[in-house]
């Protein structure tokens, strides 16, 4: 085995790798740029050698400086991780050229595989299912026209180069074939360099099925079952699972062979993942295979109980497999969910600053693979993905419902997160109920919202929890002037019932709370629903509670408002209006709030020099988006965009001095479309 | 036993006439405008059942112009009653009697509470929606709003007064609330004018709404006139209820210990990331501000106005503190003659009523420029200074990042004698940036060389090394300590523990003469 290996990533995967070396006493080496000089992995590996500045490929693409970090520090081994170098040949060979164990499979394996006209072949010639298409680029529309109608609309045109959806088109019959051949080589040559154009058939509702395989440097390989990975957005993942509620234990073993079969023909060595694309009669296809780490491949340790870095460092290191296929055994049901720094609200752009409270979700069941704790600062040169929150169960239910439970005590400030959005998704009955396709997103949402209306239960838990924590705080404010009240007539009835009404947008609950025969017992009717609530000693500063309610424990994050509360709760997050009877009577008379028109224009707010200008006519932007950003008393400040709305005209220009109330920018009228729905 | 009954069926038909108030018609117009009546205002501001009213029976001596109908009650509710068991004192202005208006026997009503208020040290809270000054009663109508401001000013200082404007509140009639600590305003259903959009139109031939001219949030952005804003009358009512639980009830008490159960020693390790790197980049106060208070709960003064200072109050292990922020990522967190009027007030109002000041220091200096210089930047910065320096409160300071020149001086310095001086790693203190030091100590040099740029940042990272550091500061013992900043909120609070027996006292005189 090692004595010490360089981690060549960062975020929660350099963590995760780390946190295995340590187990098995292996020093690390980690590397940084200068936007993770203060992060998590750097202070957490034994060494940490400067890379460069925070670009990509200044810092985690640089080979050179990677390499050579590696041998000072003194290293045998590079661990990849995933992304950045982890599918790069030239870089798998130049650490074995210069001494170096590269962890991961042979380069040549990886060039392969990184090829899918050659991966394809390979996939057939193992006898392996794969889309029916035409295994060359395509070379005009007579072509294509031909092919289509040899495989069958609909049909789907692929890149060559690439990945992440960008340039493909679904083609559903020949008079589309034109347009949409033209725009995939357009948009696959603006993005890669490169405009050829493969086809094949277009498999409806498909489940994204992936099969882990391990293989040795001695022939002997196994695969570790199938995670689903159906559920994603725009082609990212944010759900995944093991097993597949789509896969029985025949097909998987079918799969599975199949899955090892390549990695066979191809010469693989160390782990990798298979995946397959599976129509909903279980037929499945392979489309590509990845010759790393997957993000995702927590749930597959899980579900066996091995940990997938160990393994992949053992293997490199030139030991057996310790088990065979039938050494591997699963056990429950394993769901991952990963946390991203976007804002769904604003159509899930990457969202940046510090994170100032942070707080995981902890249980036996719960696993979080995380990069980032308070303090950290999410900036956009990485990926947006900050941590992975997992959880085991018995049976899919009990995964699900653990999970969902992780991500409601799941409490980060300072950056917005997908949390609630991933949670809302967990929380759609067709989820639950294993009804996964890729289309699932498209299908049941509309932006970040889901289509469906909100669960009554969890509007009604989440009322419950506004009225409790308003009147136990209630009692925490009278209780601590009772100092300054007259001590003439103390002895006043109390009555013992307290009554409330909650309102949500459309939403309204009666309430009445009731002291229990214990202090942290309440009776407590919600509509007609009596309930019985434990309640913990509150403690406001901490922004999340926990209420066993019926027996069973629940998490709210909330946030006083003023007078209001804001509560997220299995993906709800809305604010609850807690009103006094006396109040709630009077409430028809208070008028409905008309938004007032937002300004046209965007004023200068302090007189100084335009350093910057990001946006052009025509632009769409979000309300609180910086549109310009000034010099004013040494100081760079951007001037955030007071609406959302399109851009009509910039005023103003880089090197303008300007005054308050100058107007830098104007909107156009009217714009009534919302940004979120933007392609 | 006859008689006996009768009286009893007198005092309930009296009471009956006084609480219909206006009749149905004015009530449900009242309604329409999205505005509650008097009474239903004061109902929701006092705790359930506690009111307790005053002069129900009273009434104006009727018109001298004609013969109008004498109200019970003259058209304002005045008692006293709880806010969390405490009691207060109100006055409710009844728009639906007479227009609310203002003459002899309404203010008379108005000034017993205001009398008792000062006598019994409790809070004093006027919800006002008044058409004005009652123009029949003629000059009594003004002699009654004398002796309003006249007990207003008797009572600054003494008692908290709230003033909540509800609805109109116009003329002479603006200058009880402008008096008080601290405003309140409705949105879109309360305006505040001397003289009224007609007048402006006779006058200046300006066409203007009242919304325009002295709506909520004119007041609350531009004069600076209103504290406070809510949308609509409960929530309103509601906030007045959340200010009085940080006040004390008069001068001579301590404000109330409110236990949040938030740990004293709760540390915040976020806090040492959250000054950037770069110098010149800005970031948001109110992070350090949510972090040390107790549960992140904090009411902010003045929300809307002078937004590069943030003045408001918030609670440390329970108690009370009046916190004066300034604001990095607005306009720099420069002083300028807005903020330093809107902080110098805070200060005061906080000083008058035992309330412990915290300074959060990042200020790269005055405003310069004519419109500042013109506009007073001396006369009002010097209201700060004056405020801070007569300040006998416990007072500690704890410079984040920039204290530079006179503005560190303003902000609570040691050298204007604050009980406790704080400063982070981060901190520079110094008489100006970096740049501008560099250029006038070094000019000739710099202006010489072949290379003016790499020599004046190498005289600049010189600069910065010698005096932008908390350390020679520390040095002197200006600085008391230079603490990690995730334990600011520990230190405050041992500081204030240590300061809470702090006894001070001025030099004998009737009253200091600060630069209004």
């Amino acid at each position: 085995m090692f004595d010490k290996i360089l981690i060549a990533n960062r975020g929660e995967i350099a963590v995760r790798i780390i946190r295995t070396c340590k187990r098995l006493g292996i020093q690390t080496t980690a590397v940084y740029s200068d936007a993770d000089s203060r992060s998590l992995h750097r202070q957490m590996a034994d060494d940490a050698i400067y890379i460069g500045e925070a670009s990509a490929t200044a810092s985690y693409l640089n080979e050179e400086k990677i390499l050579s970090a590696a041998l000072t520090s003194g290293c045998q081994a590079v661990h990849p991780g995933y992304g950045f170098l982890s599918e790069n040949t030239r870089f798998a060979e130049s650490a074995r050229a210069s001494g170096l164990v590269f962890i991961g499979p042979p380069s040549e394996a990886i060039a392969l595989m990184g090829d899918k006209i050659a991966s394809k072949e390979l996939a057939e010639k193992a006898g392996v299912p794969v889309i029916p298409g035409h295994g060359q680029a395509l070379k005009d529309v007579d072509e294509a026209l031909a092919m289509a109608r040899r495989i069958g609309y609909p049909m789907l045109l692929k890149p060559a180069a690439g990945g992440g959806g960008k340039g493909m088109r679904i083609v559903n019959n020949p008079d589309q074939m034109a347009d949409a051949l033209a725009a995939s080589r357009q948009e696959t040559r603006k993005a890669f360099g490169d405009s050829r154009i493969f086809m094949e058939k277009y498999i409806e509702q498909p489940r994204h099925v992936e099969i882990q395989v391990l293989a040795d440097g001695f022939g002997n390989i196994v695969f570790l079952g199938e995670r689903e990975c159906s559920i994603q957005r725009r082609y990212q993942k944010i759900i995944e699972e093991s097993p597949s509620p789509g896969v029985s234990p025949e097909l998987r073993q079918r799969m599975g062979k199949s899955a090892c079969d390549l990695a066979r023909k191809a010469g693989y060595v160390n782990a990798g993942t298979v995946e397959f694309v599976m129509d909903p009669e279980g037929k499945f296809y392979f489309l590509e295979m990845n010759t790393r780490l997957q993000v995702e491949h927590p749930v597959t340790e899980l579900v066996t109980g091995l940990d997938l870095v160990e393994l992949q460092l053992r293997i490199a290191a030139g030991d057996h497999l310790p088990f065979d296929q039938a050494g591997v055994r699963f056990t429950g049901w394993a769901m991952e969910a990963r946390i991203c720094a976007e804002d769904p609200a604003r159509g899930f752009t990457p969202a940046t600053g510090m994170i100032t409270r942070y707080a995981e979700p902890r249980g036996d069941a719960v696993r979080v693979d995380s990069g980032v704790d308070t303090g950290s600062k999410i900036g956009v040169h990485y990926d947006s993905m900050l941590a992975k929150v997992i959880c085991h169960g018995k049976d899919r239910e009990a995964a699900r419902t653990g999970l969902i439970e992780a991500l409601n005590g799941y409490h980060i400030e300072g950056v917005v997160t997908n949390i609630d959005f991933v949670n809302s998704v967990l929380c759609q009955p067709a989820f639950a109920a294993g009804d996964l396709d890729t289309g699932f997103i498209d299908r049941y949402f509309d932006g970040h919202l889901p289509l469906s209306p909100p669960d009554e239960r969890h509007l009604k838990l989440s009322a419950l929890a506004a009225a409790l924590v308003y009147h136990v705080r209630t009692i925490v404010v009278r209780e601590s002037v009772k100092t300054m009240v007259s001590r003439i007539g103390a002895g006043k009835s109390t009555a013992g019932v307290h009554h409330y009404v909650v309102r949500s947008k459309e939403d309204v609950y009666e309430i009445q709370l009731e002291k229990g025969p214990e202090r942290s017992l309440w009776n407590i009717r919600v509509n007609q629903d009596q309930m019985v609530v434990e309640s913990p000693d509150f403690e406001f500063y901490r922004r999340r509670l926990k209420l066993k309610i019926d027996g069973r424990y629940h998490r709210f994050r909330l946030r006083i408002e003023r007078s209001f509360f804001w509560i997220a709760f299995c993906g709800l997050t809305r604010l609850f209006e807690v009103y006094r009877p006396g109040e709630w009577d009077l409430i028809p008379h208070m008028p409905t709030r008309v938004e007032s028109p937002p300004s046209n224009e965007l004023q200068c707010p302090m007189p100084g020099l335009v350093v910057d200008v990001s946006v052009k006519k025509g632009d769409r932007v979000i309300r609180g988006q910086n549109l310009v950003t000034l010099e004013s008393m040494k100081m760079e400040s951007g001037v955030a965009s007071p609406v959302d709305g399109m851009i009509a005209e910039v005023l103003a220009a880089v090197g303008d001095a300007v005054e308050a109330g100058d107007v830098l920018v104007r909107f156009m009228k009217h714009e009534t479309g919302s940004v979120n729905s933007e392609q | 036993m006859e008689q006996y009954n009768r009286t009893i069926q007198t005092l309930e038909r009296l009471r009956a006439e006084s609480t219909a108030a206006g009749g149905p018609d004015k009530i449900n117009r009242q309604h329409a405008q999205g505005k509650l009546t008097a009474r239903e205002r004061i109902h929701l501001l006092l705790d359930a059942g506690s009111f307790e009213e005053f002069d129900v029976l009273k009434t104006g001596r009727g018109s001298s112009l004609r013969d109008d109908r004498i109200y019970l009650g003259d058209g304002v509710i005045t008692g006293h009653g709880n806010i969390d068991g405490r009691e207060v004192f109100v006055f409710s202005q009844d728009f639906t009697v007479i227009g609310g208006s203002l003459g002899e026997a309404h203010s008379q009503k108005i000034c017993k509470v205001m009398d008792m208020a000062v006598k019994v040290g409790a809070p004093i809270i006027g919800l006002n929606d008044s058409g004005g000054a009652r123009i029949q009663e003629g000059v009594d109508a003004l002699a009654a709003y004398g002796e309003i401001f006249h007990r207003n000013v008797r009572a600054s200082g003494v008692v908290p007064q709230i003033s909540c404007i509800m609805g109109p509140c116009a003329g002479g009639a603006v200058y009880s609330p402008s008096i008080t600590d601290f405003v309140f305003m409705v949105q879109e259903s309360s305006y505040m004018f001397v003289t009224g959009p007609n007048v402006v139109k006779t006058v200046t031939h300006q066409k203007i709404t009242s919304e325009e001219l002295g709506g909520a949030m004119i007041h609350a952005q531009k004069s600076g006139v209103a504290h406070f804003t809510a949308p609509n009358d409960i929530l309103c009512l509601r906030e007045i209820r959340r200010l009085i639980s940080y006040l004390p009830s008069n001068n001579r008490q301590p404000p109330p210990i409110l236990d949040l159960r938030d740990p004293a020693d709760r540390i915040d390790p976020a806090l040492d990331y959250l000054i950037p790197e770069n110098p010149s980049q800005a970031y948001d106060m109110n992070v350090l501000i949510h972090s040390i208070l107790d549960g992140a709960e904090f009411m902010e003064v003045h929300p809307d106005f002078a937004r590069n200072i943030i003045c408001g109050f918030g609670r440390m292990g329970g108690q009370t503190v009046g916190l004066v922020a300034n604001q990095p990522a607005v306009l720099a967190g420069v002083l300028d003659t807005e903020a330093s009027f809107k902080a110098g007030r805070f200060v005061r109002f906080c000083d008058a009523f035992n309330i412990p000041l915290i300074a959060l220091v990042d200020v790269p200096g005055f405003m310069p420029g004519p419109d500042q210089e013109h506009g007073g930047i001396i006369r009002h910065g010097a209201k700060l200074l004056y405020a801070f320096t007569e300040a006998t409160v416990p007072r500690i300071s704890v410079i984040v990042r920039k204290a530079y020149g006179g503005a560190y001086l303003v902000m609570n310095s040691k050298h204007i004698h604050c009980d406790v001086n704080y400063a982070w790693p981060t901190a520079e203190i110094a008489v100006m940036g970096p740049k501008g030091a560099v250029e006038v100590i070094h000019r000739r040099e710099i202006q010489t060389s072949p290379d003016p740029e790499t020599l004046l940042n190498e005289k600049m990272e010189q600069y910065r090394h010698t005096f932008a550091n908390p350390f020679l500061a520390a040095q002197r013992g200006y600085i008391d300590d230079v603490i990690f900043p995730r334990d600011t909120r520990h230190r405050l609070i041992r500081t204030l523990q240590v300061l809470e027996g702090k006894a001070a006292e001025g030099p004998d005189r009737k009253h200091g003469n600060i630069p209004l």
